[in-house]
């Protein structure tokens, strides 16, 4: 019993942390109908820069829980200069194009990110660990557990309802939905597909980068982050249905419980899992659990 | 109102429209026929800016059209009902009215929304319902509505009665009339001539992407 509630939380961390990279994803496929290769690099983007952040912060003595500020900072930072620039600069140029074209950028895309991030954080691993330990553990049901994993549940639920709230809510979001479902009647109905291509754009990239943010306590900021992390996003999406926020929702908690039953019963076919359980999906809905909807043609 | 000279569209390297030219004055309905694929549909897109102008000029109320954005036009007051609804499946009927007040930023949006369901008291009835549920004959109606949202001045109709009940053609037929005695302008694609000769002032035919024929009709009022 006891063991079951640990691979049930575990599974939920894991599940958090995937959604987080996956809604950004999944959101911008939806919208701007490219599959973004170097998605994995604005995660690693925001692990370094968070990194960065932490070190700098406690480095000048200030007071530790603060770094939580650092890090949502370092996240939003990442998020509002290069999602635009990667945005304006090169994905612009290639909507609408053959998915081949579009793949190509992308991978590009990651090629030069990473290079980039070696440049400018060299290869030797960052440890920003102290924003981890700084919760110390808490007793779920007379169970210790590490209380920054239950803060990046938090850190997913309080992203993904936000996001389920700005589309559900408002008139931006309305019009995300629109253009998600038809963007070619949403431009003749007046809206201005650009802007929100750009909008959605950088909103996908604030969740990756607040996913690396959020991830650069718990681990060693090496590189290499984006190919791991980008991989694992693919299954997830594919298994919720391409474009479809509430299939990252439930592509993320069916991998993230897979997962962690397999590290803790049979570790050695926790990768194996992940991909039998997408291709079990593939099999029976090859369009993913959540396919976008359409309306009735007769 | 609306004016196209000489307008040619290619695609993919395909001639599609050679040289049409017509004119939609405001308060008229003016019908354009022609068989499938015989130019209609991209004529109405081009008007929409979603197919590429090559040579030849739009005019909407002495702008002209040819080179501006796609998505300015629905705020110049030209409403279009593409000819499978393209309605949004998962918004209520109501949400999809008020796509393009929220996409062009209407102040007016609530009054013209009371309009709207004023004229067509049937689409209020769905107003809650999801686009997603409703049958053809009533997405056509919700279409019909949505254009009028922004369409203050002028509507593009792409085979607005294909697959409706005489009952409900006879409907939209009735609310075209209302739309004209208010000043708006239609211009009304069909494939078929007698539906649409009931109700334009003026036909033109359509043929390979030219305008073959242009005739006043017994419709008009």
């Amino acid at each position: 019993m006891e063991q079951l509630a640990i691979i049930l939380m575990d599974g939920l961390v894991y599940a958090s942390w995937l959604f987080l990279i996956s809604a950004g994803l999944t959101l911008i496929y939806g919208v701007l109908r490219i599959l973004n290769l170097a998605h994995g690099s604005l995660y690693a983007l925001g692990a370094y820069a968070a990194a960065s952040a932490v070190l700098f912060y406690f480095d000048r003595g200030l007071w530790p829980p603060g770094s939580y500020v650092a890090l949502l900072g370092a996240a939003l930072i990442i998020g509002i200069v290069a999602g635009p620039l990667i945005e304006r600069g090169l994905l612009r140029w290639i909507y609408g194009r053959d998915p081949v074209y579009q793949l190509l950028a992308t991978y590009a895309l990651f090629l030069i990110l990473e290079d980039g991030m070696k440049l400018v954080w060299g290869v030797n691993p960052y440890y920003a660990y102290r924003p981890y330990g700084l919760l110390g553990t808490v007793q779920l049901g007379g169970i210790p557990y590490p209380g920054y994993s239950i803060l990046l549940i938090g850190v997913a639920l309080l992203a993904g309802g936000g996001l389920s709230l700005f589309i559900r809510f408002t008139r931006i979001g309305r019009l995300v939905v629109a253009i998600i479902h038809d963007p070619e009647i949403s431009v003749a109905l007046g809206a201005n597909v650009s802007r929100l291509f750009l909008l959605t754009f950088t909103l996908g990239t604030i969740l990756a980068a607040l996913g690396g943010a959020f991830t650069a306590p718990m681990i060693s900021v090496v590189p290499g982050l984006s190919v791991e992390v980008i991989v694992l996003a693919f299954a997830v999406v594919v298994i919720g249905g391409l474009g479809s926020l509430e299939g990252s929702v439930i592509g993320a908690l069916l991998v993230g419980v897979v997962r962690s039953l397999m590290v803790h019963r049979i570790p050695e076919l926790e990768l194996f899992a992940i991909y039998l359980v997408m291709a079990l999906v593939l099999l029976f809905r090859p369009q993913g659990l959540f396919a976008i909807e359409e309306v009735r043609r007769v | 109102m609306l004016e196209l000279e000489n307008v040619h569209v290619s695609l993919r390297g395909f001639p599609i429209l050679r040289g049409v030219s017509l004119e939609v004055p405001a308060g008229r309905i003016i019908g354009l026929v022609g068989r499938n694929g015989a130019g209609k549909t991209t004529t109405l897109r081009a008007i929409m800016g979603l197919a590429p102008v090559r040579s030849g000029a739009i005019r909407f109320a002495g702008e002209d059209l040819t080179r501006l954005p796609a998505h300015r036009r629905a705020g110049l007051g030209i409403g279009y009902v593409p000819e499978d609804r393209r309605l949004i499946g998962p918004l209520t009927v109501e949400e999809n009215l008020l796509l393009p007040a929220w996409a062009i930023g209407m102040r007016e949006a609530p009054d013209r929304l009371r309009w709207i369901y004023r004229l067509m008291p049937e689409v209020q009835e769905l107003a809650g319902r999801r686009a997603a549920q409703l049958s053809g004959g009533q997405q056509k109606m919700v279409a019909l509505a949505r254009a009028l949202m922004a369409g203050s001045r002028l509507l593009l109709l792409d085979e607005p009665f294909e697959g409706l009940s005489p009952a409900l053609a006879l409907r939209i037929g009735e609310i075209l009339q209302v739309l004209r005695s208010e000043g708006l302008g239609v211009l009304l694609a069909e494939s078929d001539l007698h539906r649409v000769s009931a109700l334009a002032e003026r036909v033109y035919t359509i043929e390979r992407g030219e305008i073959v024929q242009e005739n006043a009709s017994i419709g008009g009022i």
